[in-house]
């Protein structure tokens, strides 16, 4: 993938936040007045923002359209990114659904999900971990840091 | 200071903190020498846990992995070329040359003797030197704060980045970030669009693993076929040869003293880090040794100059954050984050609103070196049995980890939201070449400018000039020129250079 084409949509879409916080005084709500005023940083950062991703921007635009080969960082290596979507999925659903079945019944799931896919086959430690590492977790957790992990709300 | 550091001492010196730097070694050093794992995985998966310990020990604990990781990284890079960290690049290098002829355990011994040596040195200049500072940076004012902290968002923003742009744009967004929420002098909400969660801001360690450690996940399963390498150490029939004598220590010992110093000075420069350190110092060792020819093909002095600088850094990299509230790289961001969550605020006043805890704390990170020796040097084994775990075993652990941790920050589910977010985010901005370190920075600072930038412009009213009228607000100035300039010049000048040989990672 040619790095160069996410720079210039990216530096596009910091550009349009820049300018809308430069812009909207509709940002913040309530609260008193101060000396420096509540958007004075933000907009100073804005400003900045916008030079910095306007000047990466038509760096590689200008590579771009002069068609320039690619160069080390500039080549993004796309290989493996079904196992990121994967991961970032079972980690979405592993939010979605501790709240309901409970870390001790997610985890082990999630674990065993994890393992697959980084190529994972001997199902007996992976079983065993899955199943201990929770526990020992849930309860460490509840002992000695006083944290209460969600449970069972069905 | 010579009371204080007695009664840091004693405060150390007890059950609780010598368990923790007993545990926090042992993990810095497991997780350092896994290949593909930074010490900083280590860090922001313990961070969580510390929470409710006494801050003597959970500090402690944290900059007992950060040493032991630092070290760690050198296992993975001699014994299969793997460096954890750029950092150990130069050490895998000498060190792996010697595992191929059968000198493994004696390129681990000078590693381990290298990088305690730097850390010892360093620790103390650290000692010395911070609490002097701390009380010259004492008289400086809001204004001079101000201009203190853009000099080390300049120069970390235009140091640590791929790109000065993108160094700085990183720094940027990690400054916009940090001011969503209620503002604390005006409680003005910003940024907050009617979302109630957002009025607190978005928390730190959800953030913090979500930017800084899920990404290294990622990396992994994105690259899970590549195969996996077992460490093994291995062994020469003749013993001299699988261990350090003190004869062949005291011949490095001047490059050792002499790369601590360089890793000593670095380190306490924001933004340079212990890859600058380990190669400055391995150049400067290289270019005055009596035997330049075996650099880089087994040199046990090489490895001597490149570990003791880059662990010298992590004792000097405390130096600006505890005396200037300035984290120079991505773990002093992380420890920065640890002192506060600890109710510490790193900055001159530390030395004298928390003087044992922090006399408690340096105690404690000479006493980590020790632990360090003792533990690496007689479970070298246990270590590498550990580093060769398969990746299926370890991953799973890590994400429940970073799991647990992020919802123990404040016991909700809305923390796992912004853990996923900020794993995207994070993620993202490596992709196109954006600093999350940088990014950390830039959100930990950003609170302390404001409150700055507000007390100065209370002082100044309509009198701007006096911004200017201080010499610390020229110097600060200069500096940052200095520093955009230097940087612009060395990428300019590594631009033209070809390409060194790519990190290889597991």
């Amino acid at each position: 993938m040619d790095r160069r084409k996410i720079d210039v949509v990216v530096s596009t879409f910091l550009i349009i936040v820049s300018v809308i916080i430069l812009t909207n005084d509709n940002l913040v709500e309530g609260g008193a007045e101060s000396d420096l005023g509540i958007m004075f940083l933000p907009r100073v950062v804005a400003g900045l923002m916008l030079i910095f991703a306007a000047t990466i921007a038509i760096q590689s635009f200008s590579k771009l359209s002069k068609g320039a080969e690619l160069e080390g960082p500039e080549l993004i290596v796309t290989d493996g990114f079904r196992g990121i979507f994967i991961y970032i999925g079972i980690f979405i659903a592993y939010w979605l659904a501790v709240p309901h079945l409970g870390f001790m019944v997610t985890t082990p799931f999630v674990m065993l999900a994890v393992a697959v896919l980084l190529g994972g086959r001997s199902w007996i430690p992976i079983i065993t971990m899955s199943v201990i590492t929770p526990v020992l977790i849930y309860y460490g957790s509840r002992e000695f840091l006083r944290v209460y992990l969600p449970t069972w709300t069905l | 200071m010579f009371d204080n550091i007695l009664s840091g001492f004693s405060s150390i010196l007890a059950i609780g903190p010598i368990l923790g730097i007993i545990a926090g070694v042992f993990i810095g050093i497991t997780f350092g020498a896994i290949p593909g794992i930074s010490c900083i995985m280590a860090i922001a998966i313990m961070l969580p846990m510390t929470f409710y310990v006494d801050p003597i020990i959970g500090i402690t604990m944290l900059l007992a992995v950060y040493k032991a990781g630092i070290y760690g990284g050198s296992i993975s890079a001699i014994l299969i070329n793997t460096p954890g960290a750029a950092a150990s690049f130069l050490t895998a290098q000498d060190g792996h040359a010697l595992t191929k002829s059968g000198k493994a355990g004696k390129a681990l011994d000078m590693s381990l003797f290298a990088s305690v040596s730097g850390e010892m040195i360093a620790t103390l200049v650290l000692i010395l030197v911070a609490a002097p500072i701390s009380a010259i940076s004492l008289q400086a004012g809001p204004i001079e704060k101000v201009f203190l902290l853009l000099f080390a968002f300049t120069v970390i923003g235009s140091m640590a980045g791929e790109s000065i742009p993108r160094g700085l744009l990183s720094c940027c967004l990690g400054m916009l970030f940090a001011m969503v929420g209620m503002d604390s002098i005006t409680g003005t909400s910003r940024f907050t669009f009617g979302v109630d969660e957002l009025i607190g801001g978005f928390t730190f360690t959800p953030m913090l693993i979500g930017i800084l450690v899920m990404p290294e996940v990622i990396n992994v399963i994105r690259r899970r076929k590549v195969p996996h390498h077992e460490l093994a150490i291995t062994h020469s029939p003749n013993p001299a040869d699988n261990r350090i004598s003190f004869k062949e220590f005291r011949g490095v010992f001047r490059t050792i003293l002499k790369s601590s110093g360089i890793g000593t000075f670095i380190g306490a420069l924001p933004g340079l880090g212990s890859s600058t350190a380990a190669f400055i110092a391995y150049g400067e060792a290289k270019r005055t040794s009596k035997k330049p020819n075996e650099y880089g093909k087994g040199s046990t002095e090489g490895i001597a100059a490149a570990e003791s600088a880059n662990n010298a850094v992590c004792g000097s990299s405390m130096i600006p954050m505890l005396t200037l509230s300035i984290p120079g790289d991505d773990v002093a961001a992380l420890l920065m984050g640890a002192f506060l969550i600890h109710g510490l605020t790193p900055g001159p006043m530390i030395f004298f609103e928390h003087t044992e805890t922090i006399y408690a704390i340096f105690a404690g990170f000479l006493i980590t070196d020790l632990f360090l020796l003792v533990i690496a040097r007689s479970g070298f084994k246990f270590f590498v049995n550990m580093a060769s775990l398969k990746r299926y075993f370890i991953f799973p652990c890590v994400t429940v980890f970073a799991f647990t941790g992020a919802f123990t920050a404040g016991q909700n589910m809305n923390d796992i939201l912004v853990l996923i977010a900020f794993t995207v985010l994070g993620y993202g901005m490596r992709m196109v070449g954006l600093n999350p370190a940088v990014f950390i920075i830039g959100f930990i600072l950003t609170p302390f400018l404001e409150q700055n930038l507000d007390q100065a412009f209370a002082i100044v009213g309509d009198d701007y000039y006096q911004f200017f009228a201080s010499p610390f607000s020229w110097v600060f100035i200069a500096l940052s020129a200095f520093f955009v300039f230097s940087s612009m010049r060395s990428k300019r000048k590594a631009s033209k250079i070809p390409a060194p040989v790519k990190e290889k990672t597991a």
